[in-house]
Protein backbone atom coordinates (compact mmCIF):
# COMPACT_ATOMS: atom_id res chain seq x y z
CA UNK A 1 0.00 0.00 0.00
CA UNK A 2 1.43 3.49 -0.61
CA UNK A 3 1.85 5.56 2.24
CA UNK A 4 -0.25 8.67 2.51
CA UNK A 5 2.03 11.71 1.54
CA UNK A 6 0.57 14.59 3.85
CA UNK A 7 -0.03 17.85 2.46
CA UNK A 8 2.84 19.48 3.86
CA UNK A 9 5.27 16.92 2.36
CA UNK A 10 3.11 17.65 -0.74
CA UNK A 11 3.72 21.08 -1.05
CA UNK A 12 7.62 20.81 0.50
CA UNK A 13 8.16 18.50 -3.28
CA UNK A 14 6.21 21.04 -5.41
CA UNK A 15 8.57 23.83 -3.99
CA UNK A 16 11.61 22.51 -5.74
CA UNK A 17 9.84 22.99 -8.92
CA UNK A 18 9.68 26.68 -7.96
CA UNK A 19 12.67 28.01 -9.55
CA UNK A 20 12.23 26.20 -12.79
CA UNK A 21 8.79 27.52 -13.08
CA UNK A 22 10.24 31.07 -12.30
CA UNK A 23 12.69 31.12 -14.62
CA UNK A 24 10.46 29.44 -17.12
CA UNK A 25 7.87 32.22 -16.55
CA UNK A 26 10.31 35.00 -16.75
CA UNK A 27 13.26 33.94 -18.23
CA UNK A 28 12.61 31.88 -21.02
CA UNK A 29 8.93 32.93 -21.93
CA UNK A 30 10.05 36.68 -22.53
CA UNK A 31 13.01 35.87 -24.54
CA UNK A 32 10.79 33.21 -26.79
CA UNK A 33 8.35 36.19 -26.63
CA UNK A 34 11.29 38.51 -28.34
CA UNK A 35 10.13 36.64 -31.67
CA UNK A 36 6.44 37.19 -31.60
CA UNK A 37 6.90 40.98 -30.44
CA UNK A 38 9.48 41.54 -33.37
CA UNK A 39 6.99 41.32 -36.16
CA UNK A 40 4.76 43.79 -33.98
CA UNK A 41 3.45 47.06 -35.97
CA UNK A 42 5.36 49.91 -34.84
CA UNK A 43 3.11 52.87 -33.54
CA UNK A 44 4.01 56.51 -31.82
CA UNK A 45 5.18 55.22 -29.01
CA UNK A 46 4.59 51.21 -28.27
CA UNK A 47 3.64 48.18 -30.39
CA UNK A 48 0.44 46.39 -31.77
CA UNK A 49 -0.60 43.39 -32.55
CA UNK A 50 0.02 42.28 -36.11
CA UNK A 51 2.62 40.57 -38.72
CA UNK A 52 5.12 42.62 -40.08
CA UNK A 53 8.46 42.34 -41.42
CA UNK A 54 10.12 45.72 -40.86
CA UNK A 55 11.91 45.00 -38.18
CA UNK A 56 14.17 42.17 -39.52
CA UNK A 57 14.12 44.53 -42.76
CA UNK A 58 15.17 47.45 -40.99
CA UNK A 59 18.19 45.45 -39.64
CA UNK A 60 19.19 42.82 -42.88
CA UNK A 61 18.94 45.96 -44.85
CA UNK A 62 20.72 49.18 -43.33
CA UNK A 63 24.42 49.74 -41.53
CA UNK A 64 23.07 47.37 -38.39
CA UNK A 65 24.00 44.43 -40.01
CA UNK A 66 27.28 45.37 -41.26
CA UNK A 67 28.15 47.05 -37.75
CA UNK A 68 26.64 43.66 -36.12
CA UNK A 69 28.91 41.42 -38.70
CA UNK A 70 31.90 43.75 -37.83
CA UNK A 71 31.18 43.80 -33.79
CA UNK A 72 31.00 40.11 -34.40
CA UNK A 73 34.33 39.85 -35.93
CA UNK A 74 36.27 42.00 -33.11
CA UNK A 75 34.24 39.50 -30.55
CA UNK A 76 35.82 36.75 -32.26
CA UNK A 77 39.23 38.33 -31.75
CA UNK A 78 38.54 39.10 -27.93
CA UNK A 79 37.43 35.78 -27.58
CA UNK A 80 40.96 34.82 -29.41
CA UNK A 81 42.99 36.88 -26.80
CA UNK A 82 41.20 35.73 -23.83
CA UNK A 83 41.95 32.00 -24.80
CA UNK A 84 45.34 32.76 -24.98
CA UNK A 85 45.82 34.63 -22.29
CA UNK A 86 43.16 33.18 -19.84
CA UNK A 87 43.32 29.22 -20.67
CA UNK A 88 47.40 28.30 -19.54
CA UNK A 89 46.43 29.69 -16.37
CA UNK A 90 43.43 27.15 -15.86
CA UNK A 91 46.15 24.39 -17.17
CA UNK A 92 49.02 25.95 -14.73
CA UNK A 93 46.50 25.87 -11.41
CA UNK A 94 44.86 22.06 -12.07
CA UNK A 95 48.80 20.91 -13.00
CA UNK A 96 50.89 22.82 -10.48
CA UNK A 97 49.65 24.54 -7.89
CA UNK A 98 48.39 21.87 -4.52
CA UNK A 99 44.34 21.10 -4.55
CA UNK A 100 43.83 22.77 -1.47
CA UNK A 101 45.11 26.62 -2.92
CA UNK A 102 43.48 25.99 -5.97
CA UNK A 103 40.10 27.37 -4.65
CA UNK A 104 41.82 30.52 -3.41
CA UNK A 105 43.44 31.25 -6.42
CA UNK A 106 40.41 31.06 -8.64
CA UNK A 107 38.80 33.13 -5.79
CA UNK A 108 41.42 36.00 -7.18
CA UNK A 109 39.83 36.23 -10.42
CA UNK A 110 36.53 36.71 -9.05
CA UNK A 111 37.82 39.37 -7.43
CA UNK A 112 37.93 41.89 -10.67
CA UNK A 113 34.70 40.23 -11.76
CA UNK A 114 33.03 41.61 -8.46
CA UNK A 115 33.81 44.86 -9.25
CA UNK A 116 30.92 46.32 -11.72
CA UNK A 117 31.40 45.74 -15.17
CA UNK A 118 30.39 49.58 -15.43
CA UNK A 119 32.89 50.73 -13.44
CA UNK A 120 35.28 48.47 -14.73
CA UNK A 121 34.76 49.88 -18.34
CA UNK A 122 34.28 53.27 -16.78
CA UNK A 123 37.86 53.22 -15.30
CA UNK A 124 39.50 52.00 -18.69
CA UNK A 125 38.94 55.77 -19.64
CA UNK A 126 41.34 57.00 -17.28
CA UNK A 127 43.50 54.53 -17.68
CA UNK A 128 43.93 54.50 -21.83
CA UNK A 129 42.77 57.52 -22.98
CA UNK A 130 45.50 60.19 -24.44
CA UNK A 131 47.04 61.48 -20.95
CA UNK A 132 46.13 58.05 -18.81
CA UNK A 133 48.27 55.51 -17.21
CA UNK A 134 49.21 53.62 -19.88
CA UNK A 135 50.50 56.77 -22.28
CA UNK A 136 52.15 58.62 -19.31
CA UNK A 137 54.16 55.60 -17.76
CA UNK A 138 55.07 54.39 -21.65
CA UNK A 139 56.30 58.27 -21.92
CA UNK A 140 58.00 58.27 -18.59
CA UNK A 141 60.07 55.02 -19.64
CA UNK A 142 60.86 56.35 -22.59
CA UNK A 143 59.04 53.66 -24.91
CA UNK A 144 56.86 56.37 -26.69
CA UNK A 145 57.65 59.79 -27.59
CA UNK A 146 53.92 60.58 -28.78
CA UNK A 147 50.86 59.21 -26.79
CA UNK A 148 48.97 56.33 -28.48
CA UNK A 149 45.36 57.53 -29.49
CA UNK A 150 44.33 54.11 -30.72
CA UNK A 151 43.88 52.65 -27.09
CA UNK A 152 40.04 53.99 -26.94
CA UNK A 153 37.49 55.84 -28.88
CA UNK A 154 38.52 52.82 -31.60
CA UNK A 155 37.98 48.98 -32.13
CA UNK A 156 41.13 48.23 -30.52
CA UNK A 157 39.50 50.15 -27.23
CA UNK A 158 36.39 47.77 -27.53
CA UNK A 159 38.70 44.33 -27.80
CA UNK A 160 40.73 45.99 -24.84
CA UNK A 161 37.41 46.37 -22.77
CA UNK A 162 35.81 42.89 -23.44
CA UNK A 163 39.38 41.63 -22.70
CA UNK A 164 39.57 43.15 -19.77
CA UNK A 165 36.27 41.76 -18.61
CA UNK A 166 35.45 38.71 -19.51
CA UNK A 167 38.73 37.06 -18.82
CA UNK A 168 37.94 35.64 -15.89
CA UNK A 169 35.30 33.59 -17.45
CA UNK A 170 37.85 31.57 -19.69
CA UNK A 171 39.58 30.86 -16.63
CA UNK A 172 36.70 29.58 -14.63
CA UNK A 173 35.07 27.68 -17.75
CA UNK A 174 39.36 26.35 -18.10
CA UNK A 175 38.99 25.85 -14.50
CA UNK A 176 35.80 23.27 -14.58
CA UNK A 177 37.35 22.01 -18.03
CA UNK A 178 41.17 20.74 -16.73
CA UNK A 179 38.81 18.83 -13.89
CA UNK A 180 38.52 16.13 -17.12
CA UNK A 181 42.19 16.05 -17.47
CA UNK A 182 44.00 13.99 -14.67
CA UNK A 183 47.53 14.94 -13.36
CA UNK A 184 49.07 11.49 -14.42
CA UNK A 185 48.33 12.22 -18.11
CA UNK A 186 50.53 15.37 -17.95
CA UNK A 187 53.50 12.54 -16.48
CA UNK A 188 52.50 10.12 -18.64
CA UNK A 189 53.39 13.08 -22.01
CA UNK A 190 56.76 13.71 -19.91
CA UNK A 191 57.87 10.43 -19.77
CA UNK A 192 57.34 10.33 -23.37
CA UNK A 193 58.99 13.48 -24.41
CA UNK A 194 55.75 15.20 -25.81
CA UNK A 195 56.30 18.34 -26.17
CA UNK A 196 53.42 21.71 -25.23
CA UNK A 197 52.09 21.90 -28.40
CA UNK A 198 51.29 18.31 -29.15
CA UNK A 199 50.44 17.43 -25.93
CA UNK A 200 47.78 20.58 -25.99
CA UNK A 201 46.39 19.56 -29.38
CA UNK A 202 45.84 16.14 -28.89
CA UNK A 203 45.71 15.87 -25.34
CA UNK A 204 44.24 18.75 -23.54
CA UNK A 205 42.10 19.65 -26.51
CA UNK A 206 40.25 16.85 -26.75
CA UNK A 207 39.50 16.71 -23.28
CA UNK A 208 38.94 20.00 -22.23
CA UNK A 209 36.83 21.45 -24.92
CA UNK A 210 33.55 21.48 -23.91
CA UNK A 211 34.37 24.00 -20.94
CA UNK A 212 36.34 25.69 -23.95
CA UNK A 213 33.70 26.60 -26.02
CA UNK A 214 31.34 26.81 -23.05
CA UNK A 215 33.96 30.03 -21.92
CA UNK A 216 34.42 31.14 -25.56
CA UNK A 217 30.53 31.04 -26.15
CA UNK A 218 30.12 33.51 -23.44
CA UNK A 219 32.60 35.85 -24.08
CA UNK A 220 31.74 36.15 -27.79
CA UNK A 221 28.26 36.53 -26.67
CA UNK A 222 28.48 39.45 -24.30
CA UNK A 223 31.12 41.02 -26.50
CA UNK A 224 28.16 41.12 -29.15
CA UNK A 225 25.81 42.34 -26.49
CA UNK A 226 26.97 44.57 -24.03
CA UNK A 227 26.26 48.27 -25.03
CA UNK A 228 28.68 50.05 -23.02
CA UNK A 229 31.73 48.34 -24.09
CA UNK A 230 31.22 50.36 -27.31
CA UNK A 231 29.03 53.50 -26.09
CA UNK A 232 32.31 53.91 -23.77
CA UNK A 233 35.35 52.57 -25.33
CA UNK A 234 34.41 52.24 -29.22
CA UNK A 235 34.55 55.12 -31.73
CA UNK A 236 32.15 56.10 -34.66
CA UNK A 237 31.21 52.83 -36.68
CA UNK A 238 31.62 50.56 -32.97
CA UNK A 239 28.21 49.16 -32.64
CA UNK A 240 27.50 46.18 -31.26
CA UNK A 241 23.79 43.88 -30.83
CA UNK A 242 23.34 45.38 -27.45
CA UNK A 243 24.26 48.77 -28.30
CA UNK A 244 21.76 48.93 -31.45
CA UNK A 245 18.76 47.45 -29.08
CA UNK A 246 19.26 50.00 -26.37
CA UNK A 247 18.97 52.47 -29.52
CA UNK A 248 16.30 51.04 -30.56
CA UNK A 249 14.30 51.68 -27.46
CA UNK A 250 15.25 55.09 -26.88
CA UNK A 251 14.13 55.77 -30.04
CA UNK A 252 10.90 53.73 -28.80
CA UNK A 253 11.06 51.42 -31.72
CA UNK A 254 10.26 48.17 -29.71
CA UNK A 255 9.79 45.49 -32.28
CA UNK A 256 13.61 46.65 -33.74
CA UNK A 257 14.72 45.69 -30.06
CA UNK A 258 13.08 42.78 -30.04
CA UNK A 259 14.43 41.56 -33.51
CA UNK A 260 17.99 42.04 -32.46
CA UNK A 261 17.04 40.24 -29.20
CA UNK A 262 15.67 37.35 -31.13
CA UNK A 263 18.48 37.55 -33.19
CA UNK A 264 20.77 37.16 -30.41
CA UNK A 265 18.52 34.72 -28.75
CA UNK A 266 18.98 32.64 -31.88
CA UNK A 267 22.47 33.13 -32.25
CA UNK A 268 23.10 31.63 -29.04
CA UNK A 269 20.69 28.94 -29.37
CA UNK A 270 22.08 27.43 -32.31
CA UNK A 271 25.60 27.92 -30.71
CA UNK A 272 25.06 26.20 -27.77
CA UNK A 273 23.16 23.58 -29.50
CA UNK A 274 25.81 22.97 -32.30
CA UNK A 275 28.69 22.88 -29.28
CA UNK A 276 26.40 20.29 -27.18
CA UNK A 277 25.84 18.42 -30.34
CA UNK A 278 30.04 18.44 -30.66
CA UNK A 279 31.12 18.14 -27.27
CA UNK A 280 28.32 17.28 -24.51
CA UNK A 281 28.15 20.88 -22.54
CA UNK A 282 26.51 18.69 -20.10
CA UNK A 283 30.82 17.14 -19.44
CA UNK A 284 31.20 20.69 -17.93
CA UNK A 285 29.62 19.76 -14.94
CA UNK A 286 30.59 16.45 -14.24
CA UNK A 287 32.68 17.63 -10.89
CA UNK A 288 30.28 18.56 -9.32
CA UNK A 289 27.72 16.24 -10.26
CA UNK B 1 59.33 18.00 -17.09
CA UNK B 2 57.15 18.48 -13.77
CA UNK B 3 57.08 22.39 -13.57
CA UNK B 4 58.40 21.35 -9.81
CA UNK B 5 61.60 20.09 -11.10
CA UNK B 6 62.68 23.72 -12.92
CA UNK B 7 61.76 25.98 -10.00
CA UNK B 8 62.25 29.25 -12.24
CA UNK B 9 59.72 27.82 -14.58
CA UNK B 10 57.12 27.42 -11.94
CA UNK B 11 57.83 31.20 -10.53
CA UNK B 12 57.67 32.29 -14.04
CA UNK B 13 54.50 31.05 -14.44
CA UNK B 14 53.38 32.20 -10.83
CA UNK B 15 54.19 35.91 -11.64
CA UNK B 16 52.21 35.90 -15.19
CA UNK B 17 49.08 34.73 -12.82
CA UNK B 18 49.14 37.38 -10.52
CA UNK B 19 50.30 40.06 -13.51
CA UNK B 20 47.12 39.03 -15.10
CA UNK B 21 44.98 39.51 -12.12
CA UNK B 22 46.94 43.01 -11.25
CA UNK B 23 46.33 44.15 -14.58
CA UNK B 24 42.48 43.42 -14.46
CA UNK B 25 42.15 45.12 -11.59
CA UNK B 26 44.87 48.16 -12.30
CA UNK B 27 42.26 50.30 -14.03
CA UNK B 28 40.14 49.69 -10.61
CA UNK B 29 43.15 50.80 -8.20
CA UNK B 30 43.69 53.99 -10.48
CA UNK B 31 40.43 54.84 -10.30
CA UNK B 32 40.83 54.34 -6.11
CA UNK B 33 44.16 56.54 -6.31
CA UNK B 34 42.39 59.55 -7.91
CA UNK B 35 39.15 59.53 -5.61
CA UNK B 36 41.33 60.14 -3.07
CA UNK B 37 43.02 63.48 -5.43
CA UNK B 38 42.08 66.91 -4.15
CA UNK B 39 43.32 67.96 -7.88
CA UNK B 40 41.41 64.99 -9.47
CA UNK B 41 42.21 63.11 -12.45
CA UNK B 42 45.43 64.42 -14.65
CA UNK B 43 46.84 67.02 -12.02
CA UNK B 44 50.59 67.46 -11.60
CA UNK B 45 50.30 67.62 -8.06
CA UNK B 46 48.38 65.07 -5.54
CA UNK B 47 47.13 65.81 -2.59
CA UNK B 48 44.84 63.65 -0.40
CA UNK B 49 41.31 64.32 0.83
CA UNK B 50 38.36 62.43 1.85
CA UNK B 51 36.53 65.51 0.51
CA UNK B 52 35.11 63.43 -2.64
CA UNK B 53 33.94 61.05 -0.24
CA UNK B 54 32.08 63.26 1.92
CA UNK B 55 30.08 64.93 -0.92
CA UNK B 56 28.86 61.86 -2.19
CA UNK B 57 27.56 60.90 1.41
CA UNK B 58 25.78 64.40 2.11
CA UNK B 59 23.78 64.23 -1.49
CA UNK B 60 20.35 63.36 -0.66
CA UNK B 61 19.87 61.88 -3.93
CA UNK B 62 22.82 59.51 -3.61
CA UNK B 63 21.98 58.61 -0.11
CA UNK B 64 18.25 58.12 -1.67
CA UNK B 65 19.64 55.36 -4.26
CA UNK B 66 21.78 53.74 -2.00
CA UNK B 67 18.72 53.06 -0.09
CA UNK B 68 17.06 51.48 -3.14
CA UNK B 69 20.16 49.55 -3.92
CA UNK B 70 20.55 48.35 -0.01
CA UNK B 71 16.74 46.90 -0.04
CA UNK B 72 17.02 45.54 -4.01
CA UNK B 73 19.89 43.45 -2.81
CA UNK B 74 18.25 42.64 0.52
CA UNK B 75 14.97 41.57 -1.20
CA UNK B 76 16.79 39.83 -3.87
CA UNK B 77 19.12 37.72 -1.73
CA UNK B 78 16.22 36.38 0.46
CA UNK B 79 14.43 35.53 -2.51
CA UNK B 80 17.28 34.34 -5.18
CA UNK B 81 19.24 32.25 -2.43
CA UNK B 82 17.16 30.37 -1.01
CA UNK B 83 15.45 29.83 -4.57
CA UNK B 84 19.12 28.42 -5.87
CA UNK B 85 19.15 26.17 -3.06
CA UNK B 86 15.92 24.56 -3.93
CA UNK B 87 17.35 24.60 -7.27
CA UNK B 88 20.45 22.93 -6.70
CA UNK B 89 18.56 19.96 -4.26
CA UNK B 90 16.15 19.60 -7.37
CA UNK B 91 18.81 19.40 -9.64
CA UNK B 92 20.83 16.58 -7.58
CA UNK B 93 17.68 14.77 -7.41
CA UNK B 94 15.94 14.71 -10.63
CA UNK B 95 16.66 12.98 -14.17
CA UNK B 96 16.08 15.95 -16.23
CA UNK B 97 19.15 17.50 -15.36
CA UNK B 98 19.73 19.53 -18.24
CA UNK B 99 16.45 21.29 -18.07
CA UNK B 100 17.25 22.39 -15.06
CA UNK B 101 21.16 23.47 -15.17
CA UNK B 102 19.92 25.02 -18.73
CA UNK B 103 17.01 26.98 -17.22
CA UNK B 104 19.17 28.16 -14.04
CA UNK B 105 22.45 28.83 -16.15
CA UNK B 106 21.03 30.34 -19.14
CA UNK B 107 20.92 34.02 -18.13
CA UNK B 108 24.49 34.10 -18.07
CA UNK B 109 24.91 33.61 -21.69
CA UNK B 110 22.59 36.23 -22.30
CA UNK B 111 23.63 39.80 -22.83
CA UNK B 112 22.56 42.33 -19.93
CA UNK B 113 21.30 44.60 -22.50
CA UNK B 114 19.39 41.83 -24.50
CA UNK B 115 18.07 40.37 -21.46
CA UNK B 116 16.91 43.51 -20.22
CA UNK B 117 14.70 44.94 -23.13
CA UNK B 118 13.18 41.36 -23.49
CA UNK B 119 11.83 41.89 -19.61
CA UNK B 120 11.11 45.22 -20.22
CA UNK B 121 8.80 44.54 -23.68
CA UNK B 122 7.62 41.46 -21.55
CA UNK B 123 6.54 43.56 -18.65
CA UNK B 124 4.68 46.25 -20.23
CA UNK B 125 2.72 43.79 -22.19
CA UNK B 126 1.72 41.72 -19.43
CA UNK B 127 0.95 45.17 -17.71
CA UNK B 128 -1.27 46.23 -20.64
CA UNK B 129 -2.86 43.04 -20.50
CA UNK B 130 -3.63 42.74 -17.04
CA UNK B 131 -4.93 46.38 -17.29
CA UNK B 132 -7.35 45.19 -20.06
CA UNK B 133 -8.74 42.13 -18.00
CA UNK B 134 -9.69 44.90 -14.95
CA UNK B 135 -11.42 46.95 -17.60
CA UNK B 136 -13.16 43.94 -18.84
CA UNK B 137 -14.03 42.59 -15.42
CA UNK B 138 -14.61 46.35 -14.37
CA UNK B 139 -12.01 45.79 -11.34
CA UNK B 140 -9.09 48.35 -11.14
CA UNK B 141 -6.59 46.40 -8.71
CA UNK B 142 -4.77 44.80 -11.18
CA UNK B 143 -3.48 47.94 -12.89
CA UNK B 144 -0.29 47.91 -11.59
CA UNK B 145 0.68 44.52 -11.57
CA UNK B 146 3.87 44.26 -13.35
CA UNK B 147 3.99 48.12 -14.07
CA UNK B 148 8.04 49.24 -14.04
CA UNK B 149 9.10 49.95 -11.02
CA UNK B 150 10.52 48.12 -7.64
CA UNK B 151 8.90 44.80 -8.74
CA UNK B 152 9.92 44.31 -12.08
CA UNK B 153 13.65 45.34 -10.91
CA UNK B 154 13.59 42.64 -8.80
CA UNK B 155 12.35 40.18 -11.20
CA UNK B 156 15.70 41.18 -13.31
CA UNK B 157 17.92 41.29 -10.50
CA UNK B 158 16.84 37.57 -9.19
CA UNK B 159 17.30 36.37 -13.11
CA UNK B 160 20.37 37.68 -12.66
CA UNK B 161 21.78 36.47 -9.86
CA UNK B 162 20.48 33.02 -9.48
CA UNK B 163 23.23 31.43 -11.67
CA UNK B 164 25.98 32.68 -9.59
CA UNK B 165 24.09 31.25 -6.49
CA UNK B 166 23.07 28.30 -8.25
CA UNK B 167 26.42 27.74 -9.49
CA UNK B 168 28.14 28.24 -6.05
CA UNK B 169 25.54 26.19 -3.99
CA UNK B 170 25.75 23.23 -6.22
CA UNK B 171 29.56 23.07 -5.59
CA UNK B 172 29.32 23.17 -2.28
CA UNK B 173 26.78 20.57 -2.23
CA UNK B 174 29.23 18.05 -4.48
CA UNK B 175 31.08 17.52 -1.20
CA UNK B 176 27.69 16.34 0.50
CA UNK B 177 26.90 12.56 0.82
CA UNK B 178 23.18 12.69 0.11
CA UNK B 179 23.45 9.20 2.79
CA UNK B 180 23.85 11.15 5.74
CA UNK B 181 20.39 12.50 5.06
CA UNK B 182 18.94 8.64 4.29
CA UNK B 183 20.51 7.78 7.69
CA UNK B 184 18.52 10.61 9.52
CA UNK B 185 15.62 9.89 7.39
CA UNK B 186 15.74 6.36 8.38
CA UNK B 187 16.47 7.31 12.13
CA UNK B 188 12.61 9.35 11.85
CA UNK B 189 13.67 12.81 11.38
CA UNK B 190 11.48 14.77 8.61
CA UNK B 191 13.10 16.33 5.69
CA UNK B 192 13.10 19.47 7.03
CA UNK B 193 14.85 18.44 10.43
CA UNK B 194 17.53 16.59 8.19
CA UNK B 195 18.12 19.15 6.21
CA UNK B 196 18.66 22.09 8.53
CA UNK B 197 20.50 19.82 11.23
CA UNK B 198 22.45 17.59 8.71
CA UNK B 199 22.98 19.02 5.31
CA UNK B 200 22.90 22.57 5.75
CA UNK B 201 25.75 23.38 8.46
CA UNK B 202 27.61 21.30 5.30
CA UNK B 203 26.56 23.32 2.93
CA UNK B 204 26.41 26.83 4.95
CA UNK B 205 29.55 27.90 3.71
CA UNK B 206 28.36 27.73 0.34
CA UNK B 207 25.02 29.68 1.47
CA UNK B 208 26.72 32.52 2.33
CA UNK B 209 29.13 32.81 -0.36
CA UNK B 210 25.85 33.26 -2.52
CA UNK B 211 24.27 36.02 -0.28
CA UNK B 212 27.60 37.95 -0.62
CA UNK B 213 27.80 37.38 -4.46
CA UNK B 214 23.89 38.04 -4.73
CA UNK B 215 24.80 41.39 -2.68
CA UNK B 216 27.72 42.41 -4.68
CA UNK B 217 25.97 41.97 -7.78
CA UNK B 218 23.08 43.78 -6.87
CA UNK B 219 25.28 46.58 -6.24
CA UNK B 220 26.52 46.35 -8.93
CA UNK B 221 24.32 46.11 -11.75
CA UNK B 222 23.00 48.79 -13.81
CA UNK B 223 21.70 47.59 -17.14
CA UNK B 224 18.83 45.53 -16.23
CA UNK B 225 17.97 47.55 -13.81
CA UNK B 226 18.21 50.90 -15.28
CA UNK B 227 15.71 49.54 -18.14
CA UNK B 228 13.41 48.07 -15.48
CA UNK B 229 13.45 50.09 -12.61
CA UNK B 230 10.62 52.77 -13.33
CA UNK B 231 10.88 55.77 -11.03
CA UNK B 232 13.25 55.30 -8.39
CA UNK B 233 17.42 55.65 -9.10
CA UNK B 234 19.38 53.20 -7.76
CA UNK B 235 23.48 54.00 -6.73
CA UNK B 236 24.75 52.63 -10.06
CA UNK B 237 22.18 54.33 -12.79
CA UNK B 238 23.06 57.73 -10.80
CA UNK B 239 26.63 56.81 -11.39
CA UNK B 240 26.33 56.18 -14.90
CA UNK B 241 23.91 58.64 -15.36
CA UNK B 242 26.56 61.64 -14.11
CA UNK B 243 29.36 60.05 -15.29
CA UNK B 244 27.50 60.25 -18.74
CA UNK B 245 25.84 63.69 -18.55
CA UNK B 246 28.96 65.53 -16.33
CA UNK B 247 31.49 63.05 -17.70
CA UNK B 248 33.75 61.52 -14.99
CA UNK B 249 33.88 63.84 -12.03
CA UNK B 250 35.82 63.69 -8.71
CA UNK B 251 32.57 62.97 -7.10
CA UNK B 252 32.18 59.90 -10.09
CA UNK B 253 35.59 58.37 -8.87
CA UNK B 254 34.49 58.26 -5.32
CA UNK B 255 31.49 56.19 -5.78
CA UNK B 256 33.16 53.76 -8.00
CA UNK B 257 35.53 53.37 -5.81
CA UNK B 258 33.60 53.22 -2.99
CA UNK B 259 31.28 50.87 -4.73
CA UNK B 260 34.38 48.77 -5.81
CA UNK B 261 35.77 49.05 -1.82
CA UNK B 262 32.43 47.38 -0.68
CA UNK B 263 33.25 44.53 -3.01
CA UNK B 264 36.97 44.02 -2.26
CA UNK B 265 35.87 43.92 1.24
CA UNK B 266 33.34 41.22 0.79
CA UNK B 267 35.24 39.00 -1.44
CA UNK B 268 38.34 39.66 0.41
CA UNK B 269 36.60 39.01 3.76
CA UNK B 270 35.41 35.14 1.80
CA UNK B 271 38.79 34.51 0.80
CA UNK B 272 40.04 35.25 4.43
CA UNK B 273 37.59 32.87 5.97
CA UNK B 274 38.14 30.04 3.49
CA UNK B 275 41.43 30.18 4.33
CA UNK B 276 40.87 30.27 8.85
CA UNK B 277 38.20 28.09 7.70
CA UNK B 278 40.68 24.92 5.79
CA UNK B 279 43.47 25.82 8.33
CA UNK B 280 41.56 24.84 11.06
CA UNK B 281 40.36 21.77 9.35
CA UNK B 282 43.76 20.49 8.37
CA UNK B 283 44.80 20.71 11.83
CA UNK B 284 41.71 18.60 12.97
CA UNK B 285 42.50 16.12 10.45
CA UNK B 286 46.58 16.12 11.62
CA UNK B 287 45.07 15.60 15.04
CA UNK B 288 42.88 13.00 14.10
CA UNK B 289 45.72 10.97 12.76
CA UNK B 290 48.34 11.22 15.09
CA UNK B 291 48.49 8.76 17.45
CA UNK B 292 46.92 9.00 20.81
CA UNK B 293 49.65 9.27 24.10
CA UNK B 294 49.50 6.13 26.12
Amino acid sequence: MTPRVSWGERLTQWAFYLPVIFMLVFFALPMALTVVFSVFERTMFWMEPGFSLKAYENFFFSARLKNFLSSMYYSLIAVAICFVLGFPIAVFLRRSVPQVAQHRVILLFILPFMVSEIIRIFALRPVLQRNGLVNTTLQNLGVIDEPITALIYTHTGVIIGEVLSFLPFIVFSGFLAMEAVPKYIFEACDDLGVGPVQRFRDIILPLAAPGIFAGCVFIFVNGIGVALLPNILGGPGAVNAGLIATQAIAALDFPLAMAVSAIMMVTLMSLLYIGHRIFDLTKILAPIN
Amino acid sequence: MNDYDNIWAHRAKWTYLLLIVFTLMSPVFYVMYISFNLNGFGAAEYIFTWKWYGQIFSDQLMMQALRWTMTLALVTTLIAVPMALLAAKHYKATDKKLLVVFLMLAPLFVAPDILGSALLVFFKNTNGMFKWLGDLWGVDFMDSWFRLGFLTALIGLIIYTIPYSFIVILITMGRYRVEQTEAARDCGASGWRAFWDIEFPQIRAGVFSACSFTVILCFNEYTRTSLLKGGFDTFTTVLVSQMLNEGMSETSYAMSSFVSFVAIALIGGIILYTMIRSESLARIERAKAEPVAA
